[in-house]
C-alpha cells in the first residue's frame, strides 16, 4: 500500500486529507509539528509526503531542506496559504516537488499526490505509444492507428504532456501550470475549449473516445475501454 | 509638568546658554567704558596739571609762593598737591614734605605715590605729578590725586548690578516661559495625536496664526490627516464592496445547502444543491485570490526579476491560447505584428496583463464581432493595443472601471470577478508603463510602454 505522510497543523483539514485519501486506498500517517513529521518522515520512509508550509515549531521548507540534505528524494507536494508567485518558487526550489495553494480541492490533491507518485521517468524514448495513439517527438507528428492527426503546437504539447500521464486525472490547474506555464487563473475555461478541439482531432466520430472528461475534476487519457 | 521638566527642556537649557553670554557681554562691555573713562580723565587731569605747572613756572618769583598758596586754597576737595623746593632739595612751599624720590624733573605726568601731611599724621595717596627745574634752580611739582575713577568704577558697578541681574532674570524667565509654552504646545499635540491614534479620524492638530513655525507645522500635518482621512474613507468603501461581492455567493451556497437539506430526498438531488453550494463558493474564493493577486502586485517593489520580454512573441502565444475561443464565440481574432519589439518588464506579469485584456475584450464583443491585437511604435513608446467590437468604455465609466469590482450595468450578466482590470492597471503601475482607455464606440485599450532612457 502506497504511504503518504501528511504534516499539516490544522486537524480539522488533516482529518478530511486523511480520510480522503485512505478513500483512494492510500495510507495515511499524520504529524501535526514539523520536528515530529521530520522524525517520522526518516523513520517511516513514506512514498510521499503532504507538508503545510506554516508549522508549529519547524517550518515545512525547513523540514523538506532537513530531509533533501539528508539525501531522501521523497516526492513532497507543499500546501501553503501563501499564494504569492514568489512563495511558489521559493517552495518548490527549497524542495518540494508540486505546490498547491489553500484554499483546494481535494480531487485537486489527491490528483497531484498521484501525479507525484507516477512521476513519467526521464526516458529517451522518441516516441510515444497510448492505445492506438502514436506521438513521434522529433517528427512531431501524431497518429491514431493509421489515421494521421494534424496537431497545432499547444495541442502536441497537450497530447504529449497527457500520454506520459495516461490513465491520471489531471486538473484545469495542472494542465494551465504544465502546458500553458500560467502562473495565474484565467477568467475564460481555456483548457476546456482548447481540451475540446483536441478531443475532437483524437477522438473521431466513429472511434471510442480516449479523452474523458470528469466532471468538476479535470481530464483523463484513457489507455484502453 | 515638574520644575526638573522645565529645567531639562531644550528651550531653557539655551536660554540658560544665552543669558551666561549676555552676561559676559556686558560685563566686558561695562569694563571696556569704565577703562575708556579712566583714560580720558587722567589725560584730562594731566593736562590740568601741565597747564597749572606752566603757569605757575611762568610767573615772576615774587607771585609763585603766592600761586601756590592759592592754588592749594581753591581746592575744596584735597586732591591737588603742590610743593616748591630748594635746589638742596629743602621744602619752600607747598602740602609736600619732600620731593617725590619717584618723580623724575622734567619728565611727563606720572604716577606716584606721596605722603600726605594731616592734622593727624600722614597718609599715603596714589597721584599723578610732574617735576620742573626752574631758572632759579628750584624744583617745582604739581600733582593731582585723580579719585574720580573710584567714583566711576562705583557708578559702573551699580550699574552692572542694576542692568545685569535683572537682565539676566528676565532672560531665564524668558527661557522658561518659552520652554514651558513650547512643552504646553507638544502635550496639547500630543493629546490630538493619541486621540487621533485612539480612532478619532476627525481630530486636529492646533494651529492659530500661519506664520509661526509651529504653526506651520500643524498646518502641514494637517493637510496630511486630511488626505489619509479621505484614503481612509475609500478604503472602507472599498471593504463595503468586497463585503458585499463576497457575501452574495456565500448567501446564495448558504439558501442552497438549507434548501438542499430539507428538501432533497434522494442523494442524486442532494449532490446537484451540494454542487451548486461549492460553484458559490468557489466564486467568493476567487474573489479572494484575486484580492490578495491585486494586493501582491501593488505591494511588489521589486523590480529586479525584470528581463527583456519579447512582445511579438508574446503577442503570437496569447493569438494561439484565444483563437480557439474567439472561435467558439465567431469573433475574429486578428493579431497585427509588423515589427519585433522588447520591453524591460517581468514576463509573467506582462502576459497576464494581456491576456486578461484580451479575455475581456472577447468576452465584451458580441458574436461575429471582432478582436485586435496590435503591437505598434510611438513617440519613443511600444504600444500594444487592443481593440474590439464591443459596448466599449465611455467617458463616465471610464474611472470607474478601474475601481474594484465595478461590472457596468451593460455587462452585469456576463461572468467574472471584476478585479480584472484592477490587475492589469496594477501590473501596468509597476512596470511603469500607462494603461490608456480610450471612449467608444468600440473598445480600445493601449498599454504604452515608455522606451528606457538608459537604454
Amino acid at each position: 500500500m502506497t504511504k503518504v505522510l501528511l504534516i499539516e497543523d490544522d486537524s480539522e483539514t488533516a482529518e478530511e486529507i486523511t480520510a480522503e485519501l485512505a478513500d483512494r486506498g492510500f495510507e495515511v500517517e499524520w504529524s501535526a509539528s514539523g520536528i515530529e513529521g521530520l522524525d517520522k518522515a526518516r523513520s517511516s520512509r513514506p512514498d510521499a509526503m503532504i507538508v503545510d508550509r506554516l508549522l508549529p515549531g519547524m517550518d515545512g521548507l525547513t523540514v523538506i531542506e532537513a530531509l533533501r540534505k539528508e539525501q531522501v528524494r521523497t516526492p513532497v507536494l507543499v500546501l501553503s496559504a501563501l499564494g504569492a508567485v514568489d512563495d511558489r518558487v521559493r517552495g518548490l526550489r527549497m524542495g518540494g516537488d508540486d505546490y498547491l495553494t489553500k484554499p483546494f480541492a481535494l480531487v485537486e490533491l489527491v490528483a497531484r499526490i498521484e501525479a507525484l507518485l507516477r512521476r513519467p521517468a526521464e526516458s529517451r524514448e522518441t516516441t510515444l505509444r497510448v492505445g492506438p495513439l502514436e506521438l513521434d517527438l522529433i517528427e512531431r507528428t501524431a497518429k491514431r492507428g493509421d489515421r494521421v492527426i494534424d496537431l497545432l503546437p499547444r495541442e502536441f504539447r497537450l497530447l504529449e504532456y497527457m500520454m506520459q500521464r495516461s490513465d491520471q486525472l489531471l486538473t484545469r490547474a495542472m494542465l494551465l501550470e504544465e502546458v500553458w506555464n500560467y502562473k495565474f487563473v484565467p477568467a475564460t475555461n481555456l483548457v476546456d475549449v482548447h481540451m475540446g478541439r483536441l478531443r475532437h482531432k483524437v477522438d473521431g466520430p466513429d472511434e471510442s473516445p480516449m479523452i474523458h472528461n470528469v466532471r468538476g475534476a479535470g481530464f483523463i487519457l484513457r489507455t484502453g475501454l | 509638568m515638574g520644575q526638573e521638566h522645565i529645567i531639562r527642556s531644550n528651550t531653557f537649557r539655551w536660554a540658560l546658554v544665552v543669558a551666561g553670554v549676555f552676561a559676559v557681554f556686558v560685563v566686558v562691555l561695562f569694563g571696556f567704558i569704565y577703562w575708556q573713562t579712566d583714560q580720558y580723565l587722567i589725560a584730562r587731569s594731566d593736562k590740568m596739571i601741565e597747564s597749572e605747572l606752566n603757569f605757575i613756572v611762568g610767573l615772576p618769583g615774587e607771585h609763585r609762593l603766592d600761586a601756590i598758596k592759592d592754588h592749594l586754597k581753591q581746592d575744596s576737595r584735597g586732591v591737588q598737591y603742590a610743593g616748591l623746593f630748594s635746589a638742596d632739595g629743602r621744602k619752600i612751599a607747598g602740602n609736600l614734605e619732600r620731593f617725590p624720590p619717584d618723580l623724575q624733573m622734567d619728565g611727563s605726568v606720572r604716577s606716584i605715590s606721596v605722603e600726605r601731611a594731616l592734622p593727624a599724621g600722614s597718609e599715603t595717596h596714589v597721584i599723578r605729578a610732574i617735576a620742573r627745574h626752574m631758572a632759579n634752580g628750584d624744583a617745582l611739582v604739581i600733582g593731582r590725586e585723580v579719585d574720580e575713577a573710584r567714583e566711576i568704577s562705583h557708578v559702573v558697578g551699580q550699574a552692572l548690578a542694576l542692568g545685569l541681574l535683572p537682565g539676566l532674570c528676565l532672560c531665564l524667565l524668558a527661557g522658561a516661559w518659552l520652554s514651558i509654552r513650547a512643552q504646553k504646545r507638544v502635550e496639547e499635540v500630543n493629546q490630538r495625536v493619541q486621540r487621533i491614534v485612539a480612532g478619532d479620524l476627525r481630530e486636529r492638530l492646533p494651529h492659530r496664526d500661519v506664520d509661526e513655525p509651529f504653526s506651520k507645522l500643524a498646518a502641514i500635518v494637517n493637510g496630511m490627516l486630511d488626505e489619509m482621512e479621505a484614503m481612509i474613507h475609500a478604503l472602507a468603501g472599498v471593504g463595503n464592496d468586497i463585503a458585499h461581492d463576497l457575501r452574495t455567493p456565500l448567501t446564495r451556497a448558504r439558501l442552497a445547502l438549507e434548501r438542499g437539506r430539507s428538501n432533497a430526498t434522494t442523494l442524486e438531488q442532494l449532490q446537484i444543491v451540494v454542487d451548486r453550494a461549492i460553484a458559490n463558493i468557489d466564486q467568493s474564493l476567487a474573489i479572494i485570490t484575486g484580492l490578495l493577486r491585486l494586493a501582491e502586485i501593488e505591494n511588489s517593489r521589486r523590480t529586479a526579476a525584470f528581463g527583456a520580454v519579447s512582445l511579438h512573441e508574446m503577442l503570437q502565444e496569447v493569438r494561439d491560447i484565444y483563437e480557439p475561443i474567439a472561435e467558439n464565440k465567431d469573433i475574429d481574432l486578428q493579431v497585427g505584428v509588423q515589427q519585433h519589439l522588447s520591453v524591460r518588464g517581468d514576463r509573467d506579469l506582462l502576459f497576464e496583463a494581456i491576456a486578461n485584456l484580451v479575455d475581456n475584450a472577447i468576452k465584451f464583443t458580441p458574436e461575429g464581432g471582432r478582436v485586435s491585437v496590435e503591437l505598434a511604435r510611438g513617440n519613443n513608446e511600444t504600444i500594444v493595443r487592443i481593440s474590439d467590437t464591443g459596448p466599449g468604455i465611455n467617458d463616465q465609466e471610464r474611472e470607474a472601471v478601474l475601481r474594484r469590482f465595478y461590472r457596468s450595468d451593460k455587462i452585469r450578466s456576463t461572468p467574472g470577478v471584476g478585479l480584472g482590470l484592477n490587475l492589469v492597471a496594477a501590473i501596468v503601475k509597476l512596470h511603469g508603463f500607462r494603461l490608456a482607455i480610450h471612449p467608444g464606440p468600440g473598445g480600445r485599450l493601449e498599454i504604452i510602454c515608455p522606451d528606457h532612457r538608459s537604454g
